[in-house]
C-alpha cells in the first residue's frame, strides 16, 4: 500500500510539471505576441537544405527572406499582372521585344549592401544554369532572354530571343534576386561569353558552351551560404527540422510596412497536422489545405479562426485513355459526363475546396467567362442525364443486356477509375463516380495506385483507361490548354518545333486524334493551336480559347468535376488586416501580403 | 596470463572474426537485394515533383523552374554500371547524394535523421522495457491478486491498440483538446540550440508524446512476456530450493528475474538494433524527423540514393545488434558460454 501511495505520488508529479511546462508554453506564447506564424504551403521545411532559393527544398521562402522582382497576381486571363517586389517598376516595349527594369531605389540586403542591377544579371546568369521558361538555352525555345544589359546601377534591360512568346514578362518578373556578393563567384570567369556561344552557335562549340553551363547546375543548387543575405522583409535566423525562424530585416525597402517582427514557419507531415494547428489557434494564417467539412467546423470554431475563399486557376477532371477502347469513341465519353452528377461528386470530394465544374472546357469557370465571354453559356452543360446517355451509348454501338451496358461485340464492360490512394479528395470523388455509374447499368471500378509517383509513372505509360487530372491551369491560356492538348496528349515541343507522337510513347497516355473537325473552323490541330498562344496577339489568343474550349467541350477528352476554390484560414487574434475575399493576393504568402502594406498587431 | 586464459581469449577473437564475417555478407547482401527492388521500383521522382508542385498551388512555369535540374540527379547508365558504381562508393563510405534534397549527401541526411530518432525510440524502448519487465514481475507474483489481473489486461490492451492510434489519441488530448504538450517538430525552434534550460526543456517537452506513445506501444509486450516467463522460472526447482533455504525475498527475486529475463534480452537487443529503423508512425504523427520519417519519403519521392542508405544503416544496426547480443548472451547465461553443460 505505502508503494503504491508512492507511485501515486509521483504520478502526481509528473502530472504537475507536465502541466507547469504547458503553463511555461502558455507564457512563452504570451510573450510572443511579435511572432506571426504560419506555414509553407509550397514545401515541407528541411533542415539539412542550404538557404539557397535555386534549390527546390533551400530554407529560403517566398515573400519573407525569398524575393523576386515582383509578385504574381492572381487574374483570370492577363498573367502579366504582378505587384512590384525588388522591381519597383517596368515597362516593355509595344512588340514585347525588350524589358527595362527599375530596381527599389531604397533596396538593399539584410547585410547593409545596396540592391543592384548586377544582383540581377547574376541572377539571371544563375537561372540559365537551372534552364527552363525565359533562361532556356536552346536558341530555338519560346521566350528565352537572349541579352542582359545593364543600364545603370538601378536600371537593367532584358532582351528576348526572336522566338518570342507571350509569358515572356511574366517569367521574366518572376526571376528570384540573390546577392551578387554571396552567389557571383559560382560564375565562372567568362560565363556570358559562354552563354552567348550556347545561345547562338549551333554547331559542336554550341554544344560545349551548353555543357558548361549546364554543369554548374549541381554547384549551384548544393551551395550553401553560411547566412543567409536576404532583401526581403525577413531574415533566417534559425531553422530545425519542425520550424524556421525568421527576424525582421531592418534594411528592407519598406520595413515600416511590416508589423511582426518575426516569423515563425512551422512544418507538417501532412494535412492532418496543419488541421490540428489551425484547431488549436497556432497559425496565423495557412495557404490552400484540402480539409473535410467536420474538421472544417471545429476550424472555424477555434476563436480568431476566419476563412478566407477566392479564385484558385486550376480545376480538377476525369481524364481518358483514348486509345483505350472504348473510351476512343465520343459518344462513350459523352455518356460518361451525362452520368456524372458533378454536384454530388463536388459535395462528397471538396466540399470546402472546390465548386461543380458548370461544363467542360477546359478552363476554371470564372476564367472561362472571362475568356468566352457569352460562348461559356453556349457549351454544353453536361447536366445529369440518363436518357441521353443512354442515346450516346447506343450511337457508339454499346449493348444494353439484363440492365448491364456491355461493348459493341457483346463482352463485359467495366470502367476502371484510377486515382492514387493518398489523394483523399479523389478517391472519394472517384467512389461516388463509379456508385452512379453502378445506379445506371455501367459496371464500375476504383482502382488505388500506393503513392502519386507510381500514379504519374502508370498514367503516363498508358496503362490507365481513366485517371484523375488536374487541368485548367491559368492564368497563362497555354498553360491551361497544354494539359488538355500537351504532352500527355502527344504533343511536344522540341528545338523549338511542335511534333505529336503516337500514343503510349513520349508520355502520351490520352491518345487523343491529332486533328479534329470543328464546326466553322474546319479541321483543327488543338495542340497546335495551343502552342500559338504563346506567341499571338491577345485579340487571337481570345479567338483560339474559344476554339479550344470548344474542342474541349464537344471531343471530351476529359470531363471537367470541379473548379478548385482558393480557401485560405487566418487567425485575427494576433493580428488583423489581411486580405479580402477574392483578393488578387491570396494565392501569394503572408510575407508578400505584408510588404504589400497589409496585416498589423492586433491593437489591445 | 595463463594458458586457459590465452585459450579463451583466442576462442572470443576467433567468434567475434565469424560474426563479423558473417555480418559482412549480409550487409552485402541486404544491400544488394536492397539495390536491385530500389532501382525497379516504378515512379518517375521528377515528374511526382512537378505535379505534386502543381497541386500545391505553383504554376506550371514555377514548378518547371523548380524541377528541371533535377533531372541530372537521376541515376544513369545501365542496372549493372550502377550497382557496380554503387558499390565502389560504398566502399569509400560514399551514400550519394539526396534526390528530394538536392546538393545534399546522403551519410548527411541519415546522420542528422539518426539523432533525432535515438532520443524518442531508445528512451521508448528502455522506458518500455523497464516498465514492462517490472510489471511483468509484479503481475507474475501477484497473479491470483485483483492488481496482477489489472496489469495483465494492461499489457493485453495495450498489445492490441495500433501504435498510430496511440499516437493520435494523446496528439488529440495533449495537443488539441487540452494543447499542454507540442503536437509536433523535435523543438521550438525559438531556443538557442546548446545546454541552455530553455532548449532543454523545449527538446524533453517535444519528446514526451513520442516517448510516451512509443513506451506505451511497446509496454504491452514486455509485460506479458515477463509475467508468462516468470511464471514458468516460478515453478522451478531451484526458486523452490531457495525459498526452503530461507534465501532473502530480494535474492529469490534476483534469481526469478534473472532467468525469466534471458529470453527478452536478445528481443531487447535486437529492438535497439531495429531503432535505426525509426518508428515510422511515430515519426509521421509527430513529426519528428527521425530515419522512419526519412525512409518515408525518400520512398514517396523516389530518392534512390537515400532510400538505399537507410535500408543500408537500417541492416547495419539489425546485423551489429545481433552480434552484440549473440556475444553479450553468453555473457550473462554461463550455460551458452560453456556449451549447454553448465
Amino acid at each position: 500500500m505505502k508503494r503504491l501511495a508512492t507511485f501515486a505520488a509521483l504520478m502526481a508529479i509528473v502530472t504537475a510539471t507536465a502541466t507547469a511546462c504547458g503553463g511555461a508554453a502558455a507564457t512563452d506564447a504570451g510573450a510572443e505576441v511579435d511572432v506571426y506564424t504560419t506555414i509553407d504551403g509550397t514545401k515541407q521545411i528541411n533542415a539539412s537544405a542550404p538557404i539557397n532559393p535555386f534549390n527546390p527544398v533551400g530554407s529560403v521562402f517566398t515573400g519573407y527572406n525569398g524575393m523576386a522582382l515582383a509578385w504574381a497576381r492572381n487574374h483570370p486571363t492577363d498573367p502579366n499582372r504582378f505587384y512590384p517586389a525588388l522591381a519597383r517598376s517596368w515597362t516593355q516595349s509595344p512588340d514585347g521585344a525588350q524589358v527595362d527594369i527599375h530596381l527599389q531605389p531604397e533596396a538593399r540586403w539584410s547585410d547593409g549592401k545596396p540592391v543592384t542591377s548586377e544582383d540581377v544579371r547574376v541572377s539571371i546568369g544563375l537561372a540559365y544554369t537551372q534552364g527552363g521558361t525565359a533562361y532556356a538555352l536552346d536558341p530555338k525555345a519560346a521566350g528565352a532572354a537572349a541579352d542582359v544589359r545593364v543600364l545603370d546601377a538601378k536600371t537593367i534591360r532584358v532582351t528576348q530571343g526572336a522566338n518570342r512568346s507571350a509569358a515572356f514578362l511574366a517569367n521574366l518578373l518572376s526571376t528570384v534576386v540573390v546577392p551578387a556578393h554571396v552567389y557571383g563567384a559560382l560564375l565562372p570567369r567568362g560565363f556570358w561569353d559562354t552563354l552567348k556561344v550556347a545561345q547562338h552557335d549551333r554547331g559542336p562549340a554550341g554544344e560545349r558552351a551548353k555543357a558548361v553551363i549546364t554543369g554548374l547546375a549541381d554547384k549551384v543548387i548544393a551551395f550553401s551560404p553560411e547566412q543567409d543575405v536576404s532583401a526581403g522583409p525577413f531574415v533566417l535566423e534559425r531553422v530545425n527540422p519542425g520550424a524556421a525562424l525568421l527576424r525582421r530585416n531592418p534594411y528592407f525597402y519598406n520595413s515600416r510596412a511590416i508589423g511582426p517582427d518575426k516569423v515563425k514557419v512551422l512544418n507538417y507531415t501532412g494535412n492532418e497536422q496543419i488541421w490540428n494547428y489551425l484547431i488549436s489557434g497556432q497559425l496565423d494564417n495557412a495557404p490552400f489545405t484540402s480539409v473535410p467539412a467536420a474538421v472544417m467546423e471545429r476550424i472555424r470554431g477555434a476563436r480568431g479562426s476566419q476563412v478566407i475563399t477566392g479564385y484558385s486557376p486550376v480545376a480538377t477532371s476525369l481524364a481518358f485513355n483514348q486509345s483505350h477502347k472504348p473510351y476512343d469513341n465520343v459518344h462513350v465519353r459523352r455518356a460518361l459526363a451525362y452520368l456524372i452528377d458533378r454536384e454530388q461528386v463536388t459535395r462528397i470530394a471538396a466540399p470546402e475546396g472546390g465548386t461543380p465544374a458548370a461544363t467542360t472546357s477546359g478552363i476554371h469557370a470564372k476564367a472561362a467567362r472571362a475568356w468566352l465571354g457569352d460562348g461559356f453559356a453556349e457549351l454544353e452543360p453536361y447536366r445529369l442525364d440518363p436518357a441521353k446517355a443512354a442515346a450516346e451509348l447506343r450511337a457508339a454501338g454499346m449493348k444494353l443486356r439484363d440492365g448491364r451496358w456491355t461493348m459493341p461485340d457483346g463482352s463485359p464492360w467495366k470502367v476502371e477509375i484510377h486515382v492514387p490512394a493518398s489523394f483523399s479528395d479523389w478517391v472519394s470523388a472517384a467512389k461516388s463516380i463509379s456508385s452512379g455509374l453502378g445506379d445506371h447499368g455501367i459496371d464500375a471500378t476504383v482502382l488505388t495506385a500506393a503513392d502519386y509517383s507510381l500514379y504519374l509513372s502508370e498514367l503516363a505509360k498508358g496503362e490507365y483507361d481513366l485517371g484523375f487530372w488536374l487541368i485548367g491551369l491559368g492564368p497563362s491560356p497555354y498553360n491551361i490548354f497544354q494539359r488538355l492538348f500537351g504532352q500527355a496528349n502527344g504533343w511536344q515541343m522540341f528545338g523549338g518545333r511542335l511534333t505529336h507522337v503516337p500514343p503510349g510513347t513520349g508520355g502520351n497516355w490520352m491518345g487523343g486524334p491529332r486533328t479534329v473537325e470543328v464546326a466553322g473552323e474546319g479541321l483543327v490541330d488543338p495542340g497546335e493551336l495551343t502552342s500559338r498562344l504563346n506567341y499571338v496577339s491577345p485579340g487571337e489568343q481570345r479567338r483560339i480559347v474559344g476554339v479550344l474550349a470548344r474542342i474541349a467541350n464537344e471531343q471530351l477528352p476529359a470531363v471537367q468535376l470541379w473548379d478548385y476554390v482558393n480557401t485560405q484560414f487566418v487567425n485575427t487574434s494576433r493580428y488583423t488586416g489581411f486580405p479580402p475575399d477574392d483578393s488578387e493576393m491570396l494565392r501569394l504568402s503572408s510575407g508578400v501580403w505584408m510588404q504589400l502594406g497589409m496585416i498589423r498587431k492586433r491593437q489591445p | 596470463m595463463t594458458r586457459a586464459t590465452a585459450n579463451r581469449a583466442g576462442a572470443l577473437a576467433r567468434r567475434v572474426a565469424g560474426h563479423v564475417a558473417r555480418g559482412l555478407v549480409m550487409i552485402w547482401l541486404v544491400a544488394t537485394i536492397s539495390f536491385v527492388i530500389i532501382r525497379e521500383i516504378p515512379g518517375d521522382p521528377v515528374l511526382a515533383m512537378y505535379e505534386s508542385m502543381l497541386q500545391k498551388g505553383m504554376s506550371p512555369d514555377q514548378a518547371e523552374r523548380a524541377t528541371a535540374v533535377l533531372y541530372g540527379f537521376l541515376p544513369k547508365g545501365s542496372l549493372w554500371e550502377q550497382y557496380t558504381g554503387y558499390m565502389g562508393s560504398l566502399l569509400h563510405f560514399d551514400l550519394g547524394r539526396s534526390l528530394s534534397t538536392p546538393g545534399v549527401e546522403v551519410t548527411s541526411l541519415i546522420g542528422s535523421a539518426a539523432s533525432w530518432t535515438v532520443l524518442p525510440v531508445l528512451a521508448g524502448t528502455l522506458l518500455s522495457f523497464l516498465l514492462g519487465v517490472t510489471m511483468g514481475v509484479y503481475a507474475a507474483v501477484r497473479r491470483s491478486g485483483r492488481l496482477g489481473d489489472l496489469l495483465a489486461l494492461s499489457g493485453s490492451l495495450l498489445h492490441g491498440v495500433p501504435v498510430y492510434v496511440i499516437g493520435l489519441l494523446l496528439t488529440a488530448i495533449f495537443a488539441t483538446l487540452w494543447p499542454i504538450l507540442p503536437s509536433g517538430g523535435p523543438v521550438d525552434v525559438e531556443f538557442t540550440p546548446g545546454l541552455n534550460a530553455g532548449y532543454l526543456g523545449s527538446l524533453v517537452r517535444h519528446a514526451v508524446l513520442p516517448v510516451v506513445t512509443y513506451t506505451l506501444a511497446s509496454y504491452g509486450g514486455w509485460i506479458l512476456a515477463m509475467k508468462s516467463n516468470v511464471v514458468t522460472v516460478l515453478g522451478d526447482d531451484f526458486i523452490l530450493a531457495a525459498e526452503l533455504r530461507g534465501l532473502r525475498r530480494g535474492i529469490v527475486f534476483r534469481y526469478l528475474a534473472r532467468n525469466a529475463i534471458l529470453p527478452l534480452f536478445t528481443i531487447l537487443a535486437l529492438s535497439i538494433g531495429m531503432l535505426f529503423g525509426g518508428s515510422i508512425f511515430i515519426e509521421e504523427i509527430f513529426n519528428y524527423p527521425g530515419l522512419g520519417l526519412l525512409l518515408v519519403n525518400s520512398i514517396s519521392s523516389r530518392d534512390y540514393a537515400l532510400m538505399g542508405g537507410t535500408f543500408l544503416v537500417i541492416t547495419i544496426g539489425i546485423v551489429v545488434a545481433n552480434i552484440v547480443a549473440d556475444l553479450l548472451y553468453s555473457v550473462i547465461d554461463p550455460r551458452v558460454r560453456s556449451g549447454g553443460t553448465a
